[in-house]
């Protein structure tokens, strides 16, 4: 079975474990199960071999110190980051998936309001029903058309904050919540650009709210502790 | 202190998902930009090539970087759903998970539509894994390791 991977490990566990049985049940050699030898307790995976860092629990979650970003403060506490560009795509991806999902359980509400109404049958005079297809096809549209219409708003202004902060983060050589808040307010006023000074003040609000909203949420996982949970 | 082979350029799996969602979105929405900005500035008439363009840019980048993202996070989801699956990483991963984003964003088409776009997904994913596949022989063919010269016989000053 090439498609769902070799199953050999499985197979070679239940071989072992039944070996393992066998032997355990024979008196003289009980003392020297495998499980009695792992689970002696002065056993220390870090002994075995001191350079390969075995002592770690989950490895693949580190990532190199070099390859880090080395701005004062840009540790966010949920994921390490390796520069502007990993920002941006974890922002922009998480923001356009929020959005994607409101937009499309606000679609799916209009949708389920706007289902189409049964209509009288001019022969018969009785109420025709309405085909499920048709309701389907109804509560899809309305999904499809909220959904992507708030995951692209949501994840261009994400793209814009990500790119107005990682450049103000360089120019100012750290990166802290004002920062995080100028960006905001800047990403706000170039997303409503072109439709007035109203529009602009309201979207800046907007944004300049959620950055701190943001920023809030930081604090409060790297408080918990959060930031050693992923490593670096 | 890690380990030198620690390098991972990439999160591990579920989480991936996210960043392939907004590389895939901001590569579209970006790219988009500059193809719907040139376009719609010379879609313009005299006059008015720079509103028709910021226009365009506003109307149209958005949208094709809305398709990138889906494109390219469905992509991931169903590669690192296979990856789950299989337990193992090969071509076949990313075919299959072309296969599935083809039929999945045809899903509202009909049978027949999305057999036809998986195929055409899956196969065009398995031109970029062959062509990946050939790059990556040809590199290891053309920087592969040298033998030393042998030392000619007798009369060579290094056989004395």
């Amino acid at each position: 079975m090439w498609f769902f991977g070799n199953d050999t490990k499985t197979e070679n566990g239940e071989t072992l474990k039944r070996e393992q049985e066998q032997v355990s049940n024979e008196p003289s050699k009980r003392s020297e199960d495998v499980s009695s030898i792992l689970n002696t307790t002065d056993f220390d995976p870090s002994k075995l071999h001191p350079l390969a860092g075995l002592d770690k629990d989950i490895e693949y979650l580190d990532l190199d110190d070099e390859k880090l970003n080395s701005l004062e403060g840009s540790s966010n506490g949920i994921l390490a980051s390796r520069g502007w560009g990993d920002d941006m795509c974890y922002g922009a991806g998480t923001v356009y998936v929020l959005g994607l999902g409101l937009g499309g359980l606000k679609g799916l509400d209009e949708g389920i309001k706007h289902l189409p109404h049964p209509k009288i049958d001019p022969v018969t005079s009785a109420l025709r029903p309405v085909p499920f297809k048709l309701k389907l096809n109804t509560v899809l549209n309305q999904v499809t058309k909220y959904g992507p219409h708030a995951g692209n708003n949501a994840g261009v202004l994400a793209i814009m904050y990500n790119i107005f902060d990682s450049s103000l983060d360089n120019i100012r050589g750290k990166h802290d919540d004002w920062n995080s808040l100028a960006s905001g307010f800047l990403s706000g006023a170039l997303f409503k650009s072109t439709s007035g000074l109203k529009a602009i003040s309201i979207s800046s609000t907007l944004m300049t709210i959620a950055a701190a909203s943001w920023c809030g949420l930081k604090r409060l996982i790297s408080r918990r502790g959060g930031r050693n949970s992923f490593g670096a | 202190m890690s380990t030198p082979e620690a390098d991972h350029s990439r999160d591990p799996c579920p989480i991936v998902i996210l960043n392939d969602f907004g590389g895939a979105f901001a590569m579209g929405a970006i790219g988009g930009c500059v193809w719907h900005g040139i376009k719609g500035f010379r879609n313009s008439p005299y006059g008015e090539r720079g509103s028709g363009a910021i226009n365009a840019i506003k109307a149209r980048a958005p949208v094709v970087g809305g398709n990138f993202g889906v494109w390219g996070g469905l992509f991931s989801f169903y590669d690192c759903a296979i990856k789950g699956v299989r337990k193992r990483e090969d071509a076949w991963n990313a075919i299959l998970a072309g296969f599935m984003v083809g039929g999945s964003l045809a899903i509202r088409g009909g049978r027949r539509h999305i057999f036809n776009s998986a195929v055409t997904c899956a196969c065009v994913l398995g031109v970029f894994e062959g062509v990946g596949m050939m790059f990556s022989r040809y590199m290891a063919w053309a920087n592969k390791p040298v033998a030393m010269p042998v030392p000619d016989g007798p009369g060579s000053p290094l056989a004395a």
